[in-house]
């Protein structure tokens, strides 16, 4: 398994054209000023501590307000406590701070900020204000595009409060944290353009990871995604999530996503 | 005589009027973007060029990032529009080559640094600016018009220009 993932992402940085809409990991670019981006990601994890699957849907809504500024909002909805419920939502504004483009490449920075509630149970000592925690997260996002190919790496601080309104975070975890992240892209088709009717296929490898900052416990999983492109506006993206190592509680390290994405440019005349 | 004279005032202030909305204009525009390979980040740049009324068409070359504006007649735009326009899609211009009247360049806000003026139809146009170049050829070019009174002011309201044809 492990051999094969390492194939995979020697064969995307070698051949250098490259993409950097990730899955997970947010490059430093925005969306474009005044356009609105809808997408939902659906999840399915493989429970640990019990049978069966945690299923995990999330609407997302992105807005560029100018060239720098975007915000995003998201909903989580799943089936943890076996129904499917809303259990929060998150909030992101991202500003991208610097920008050196030259043809075909650039090096950008980007500083984010999220802030999330959640109303679940707290089952992992993983913190994930992504679905699982409510708090808070901030950082930095560096993307380079070398002669077409994408790299992209996030340093952030992680922080957790209580789930509202009674699921307290447990005292025995860490309640904060130091994620990381590093993403690879690269476009499989086609060699040469011709239109932007034409579909795209991006293949990407993205590595997330966290160490609780409290007691160094530690994760990382590696994201392997297959990205289809259609009419230059919208996008779908298949994607394998799996653990490579980890020293801390995790309630559904290991599943599939699938996203539908579509932008609608110049919202506001 | 103070009627005719008025009169008189009157035309010349129309001729000035009519000469200035259709001289100042730019016919087409090949703008090359910088920091880009993906086709959904070039239609965006479409998308943004095509929301613009005096727009005609855009046709792209997404392998080299070209963009060739054909504008409408009597358009009054000025080479900041294609900046405000492409970098509001998250991008930068890396080359702006505009095709205008020779009438056009003659006065404000153009000033011409490279070429001659010509009196053909037609006349192709680079703009030198920062912002309108790469950043490598912004700083090759600021010493090579170093000597430039305006050049090197980055003012945004005026147009340093080099006629290529």
């Amino acid at each position: 398994m492990k051999k094969y993932l390492l194939l995979f992402t020697v064969l995307i940085c070698q051949k250098s054209i490259g993409q950097e809409l990730f899955l997970l990991t947010d490059p430093a670019s925005n969306v474009p000023a005044n356009s609105l981006a809808v997408n939902i990601l659906q999840s399915a994890f493989e429970r640990e501590m019990t049978s069966g699957y945690m299923y995990g849907i999330m609407p997302e809504v992105t807005y560029g307000l100018n060239r720098n500024l975007m915000f995003r909002a998201s909903a989580f909805v799943s089936n943890r406590n076996n129904e499917m419920v809303a259990e929060g939502g998150n909030f992101l504004a991202k500003y991208r701070f610097y920008s050196q483009d030259d043809l075909n490449s650039h090096f950008r920075l980007a500083a984010f900020g999220r802030y999330s509630f959640n109303n679940a149970p707290i089952h992992q000592e993983q913190i994930e204000i992504m679905g699982q925690n409510s708090g808070f997260e901030t950082g930095i996002v560096a993307t380079k595009l070398i002669k077409k190919l994408a790299i992209s790496s996030t340093i952030s601080f992680e922080k957790a409060f209580d789930n509202t309104p009674n699921n307290s975070f447990p005292d025995n975890f860490g309640n904060n944290a130091t994620n990381y992240t590093l993403s690879f892209g690269k476009l499989m088709y086609p060699k040469k353009y011709t239109s932007l009717k034409q579909t795209n296929i991006n293949l990407m490898v993205e590595f997330i990871g966290q160490t609780i900052n409290e007691n160094g416990k530690s994760y990382l999983d590696v994201i392997p995604v297959v990205q289809f492109i259609f009419n230059s506006q919208a996008r779908l993206d298949l994607a394998y999530r799996r653990e490579i190592m980890s020293s801390m509680v995790r309630s559904a390290p290991n599943g599939v996503y699938l996203n539908l994405y579509y932008t609608f440019f110049n919202v506001v005349k | 005589m103070k009627i005719v004279h008025k009169k008189y005032i009157l035309l010349f202030a129309l001729t000035i009027m009519f000469a200035a909305t259709s001289q100042a204009q730019i016919a087409k525009a090949e703008i090359q973007a910088t920091g880009l390979t993906c086709s959904m980040c070039s239609n965006a740049i479409n998308k943004q060029l095509k929301s613009l009324a005096e727009v005609e068409n855009v046709e792209i070359d997404l392998n080299t990032n070209t963009f060739t504006v054909t504008l409408k007649e009597n358009n009054s735009l000025k080479p900041s529009v294609f900046k405000e326009n492409v970098e509001k899609a998250g991008f930068f211009i890396g080359s702006l080559i505009l095709t205008v009247k020779p009438e056009t360049i003659a006065k404000e806000p153009y000033i011409l640094l490279d070429g001659k003026e010509k009196q053909a139809n037609e006349i192709l146009i680079q703009v030198l600016d920062k912002g309108y170049v790469t950043n490598k050829t912004f700083k090759k070019l600021s010493k090579s018009y170093k000597n430039s009174l305006t050049f090197n002011n980055n003012d945004e309201t005026d147009f340093h220009i080099k006629v290529l044809n």
